[in-house]
């Protein structure tokens, strides 16, 4: 299993292959990161403390990279192997079908973490080190950390849920592609519509079946930060406490991997 | 898991065998017992009772006829609708995945990565596996150099040629050391000289390594020159199952192969009255007393030919097949 886990994270970042196989991801991972980049260069530069993004908006930020990083890396996770139908080769041997999900899921949330926490990190360190006092810096935003990590966490596994959940049901990567970016999409807007349609009382239920929303919610929830009415009059109109999005996350997170078990116990090699 | 087995045995310094390995010799190789597989209304296979011991099998039918499904049940890769079976002595649908451990399997279709090299993907099964990646890493190396695929492990598989890839899931299904290998068609696609090569691997996989092969084809030829024992399917019930000595019984008539020209030794036997056929090179002719022997070195050595080959005669395979087709009113079981 770890072989395999290892091995689909080389496909996915195109390790020891020619530079077009790693041009797509890197390219994102760097776009995703030019955010964070941009807020250190400010911080070194400026002795003002401006923010050009926030931690707990990041993710705001960068959704559209989000949604299409996974509809790059997951079908080609899991598609690959069905349209090679290398599947038979993996089957035969001594490994479960449970397991080969579960490999592929972990190497896909691995590769949403790099896109999540990554840039994350990077301007933690980055604000941490321009900070005229380091240790105070740490100090006073230490709780950060955790934060930082449970939504990077939380979000690489309902992401790479959905994600793998769709693109281990064809061998075809365009159709999984373009699956995947729709449910993100489509799944949002849908959601907003719904909530304007029906009002808040019933329609707020509509934003827990909205990926981008419900990462939104527990994001706030994580960095402890009541979501700003600007942006995010939804989430604040709905009310839902930010626990509500984590456990909804961690139930698609989980429904999706159940999913994509299924999916291969049965799936005819 | 079997990954973690082998860690730990190895780490505990012991071989790299489980502690209750299935042995080959000894024990049946296969034993089904009206093992059934039905897709929807379709009968793939139908009430299959067979005992098979380790040695080269050779599995023949037309397409179509159940012998994939047969390898796929074998492995675990499907479930049968009914039955059961056990190969090496485990049961395929309860220890499927141990019994994995011990097995190879080459499918007849394309199964490969094309943008992976062959020493790469076939490290990688190796590890799948679960051979660490030192043993995974030198074991690839050995097994390539033994399908004759040394040279070309760096090189992309989408470069490869057909006979290339072949060998590639050849050696993917040999690289973890298996007791048993499946080869499904493993000469499809093949042109004449790929095919003499790779039936002669095969062979060797067999003879020298010590592993049982059971090998799929639907050329009755190629299951003559490499197999022991036959076991045909048709339409998805077992028509027969018997050692190759059997089927290719020795007959009375001798094979006489000279260098020269063969028309003058058939006339001085034509002389002697010996009944013969001609069948192209050689001579065909009935041992109807040791007196034909005599005949047959006498007209050797009066027309100055070089004797190449002088051996009693093996009905072949298709003679028996073309035979029984050809039987009125024939009975066929199952």
């Amino acid at each position: 299993m770890w072989a395999l886990y290892t091995q689909s994270l080389r496909v996915v970042f195109g390790i020891g292959r020619s530079f077009w196989a790693k041009a797509a991801t890197f390219g994102i991972l760097v776009i995703a990161s030019l955010p964070a980049i941009i807020q250190l260069g400010v911080a070194a530069i400026s002795p003002e403390d401006i923010n050009v993004t926030t931690p707990e908006d990041y993710y705001g930020l960068i959704q559209p990279l989000l949604a299409i990083f996974c509809a790059i890396v997951a079908p080609d996770l899991v598609g690959r192997d069905q349209r090679n139908r290398t599947l038979s080769l993996y089957f035969s041997r001594a490994l479960r079908r449970e397991d080969y999900a579960i490999a592929k899921y972990a190497a896909l949330v691995t590769a949403m973490l790099s896109i999540t926490l990554v840039p994350q990190l990077l301007m933690f360190t980055g604000n941490a080190s321009a900070a005229t006092d380091v240790p105070d810096y740490i100090s006073d935003n230490w709780q950060d950390l955790p934060a930082i990590v449970g939504s990077a966490l939380l979000l690489s596994c309902l992401f790479g849920g959905i994600g793998i959940a769709i693109a281990a049901q064809t061998s075809r990567r365009a159709y999984s592609t373009v699956a995947i970016v729709a449910v993100f999409v489509l799944g949002t807007g849908i959601a907003s519509a719904v909530f304007e349609a029906a009002g808040v009382g019933t329609g707020k239920y509509a934003l827990l079946l909205s990926p981008l929303h419900v990462v939104q919610g527990f994001t706030y929830w994580f960095f402890n930060v009541a979501p700003p009415i600007e942006d995010n009059r939804q989430l604040v109109e709905a009310n839902f406490h930010g626990i509500v999005y984590a456990i909804d996350a961690a139930i698609v997170a989980i429904g999706c991997l159940l999913l994509v078990i299924r999916r291969y116990r049965r799936i005819a090699v | 898991m079997v990954c973690d087995y082998y860690r730990s045995v190895e780490s505990a310094g012991a071989a790299r065998e489980p502690a209750v390995a299935p042995t080959v010799a000894g024990q049946a190789l296969i034993v089904s017992k009206g093992l059934a597989k039905r897709y929807g209304s379709v009968n793939a296979l139908e009430g299959l009772d067979l005992e098979l011991e380790p040695g080269i099998i050779g599995l023949v039918g037309a397409n179509g006829a159940g012998k994939s499904t047969f390898i796929k049940l074998l492995l675990g890769l499907i479930e049968p609708t009914s039955g059961s079976a056990q190969v090496m002595g485990l049961d395929i649908t309860r220890d499927g995945t141990t019994l994995r451990q011990f097995v190879g399997y080459m499918p007849e279709h394309d199964c490969l990565p094309p943008d992976a090299t062959g020493t790469e993907f076939v490290t990688h099964m190796a590890e799948i596996s679960g051979l660490p990646r030192t043993a995974a890493r030198e074991r690839t190396a050995e097994i390539l150099r033994h399908v004759g695929l040394f040279e070309a492990r760096y090189r992309q598989i989408n470069g490869y040629s057909t006979g290339m890839k072949q060998r590639v899931k050849l050696a993917q299904a040999l690289v973890h050391d298996p007791r048993l290998v499946l080869l499904d068609e493993p000469t499809n696609g093949l042109d004449p000289e790929g095919r003499d090569e790779m039936l002669a691997l095969i062979r060797r996989i067999g003879t020298e390594f010590g592993v049982a092969v059971i090998l799929s084809s639907h050329l009755l030829s190629e299951i003559e020159r490499v197999c022991d024992h036959l076991v045909e399917i048709e339409d998805g019930r077992l028509k027969r199952s018997s050692p190759m000595t059997e089927l290719t019984a020795v007959t009375s008539a001798l094979v006489v192969e000279a260098e020269g020209d063969i028309e003058l030794l058939a006339a001085s036997l034509r002389k002697h009255g010996a009944s013969f056929e001609t069948r192209g090179r050689y001579l065909l002719v009935q041992r109807e007393s040791d007196d034909v022997l005599d005949w047959i070195r006498d007209g050797i050595v009066e027309n100055d030919l070089g004797l190449v080959r002088l051996e009693q005669s093996r009905r072949r395979l298709e003679e028996l097949f073309e035979s029984e087709d050809a039987a009125p009113g024939e009975v066929r079981p199952g």
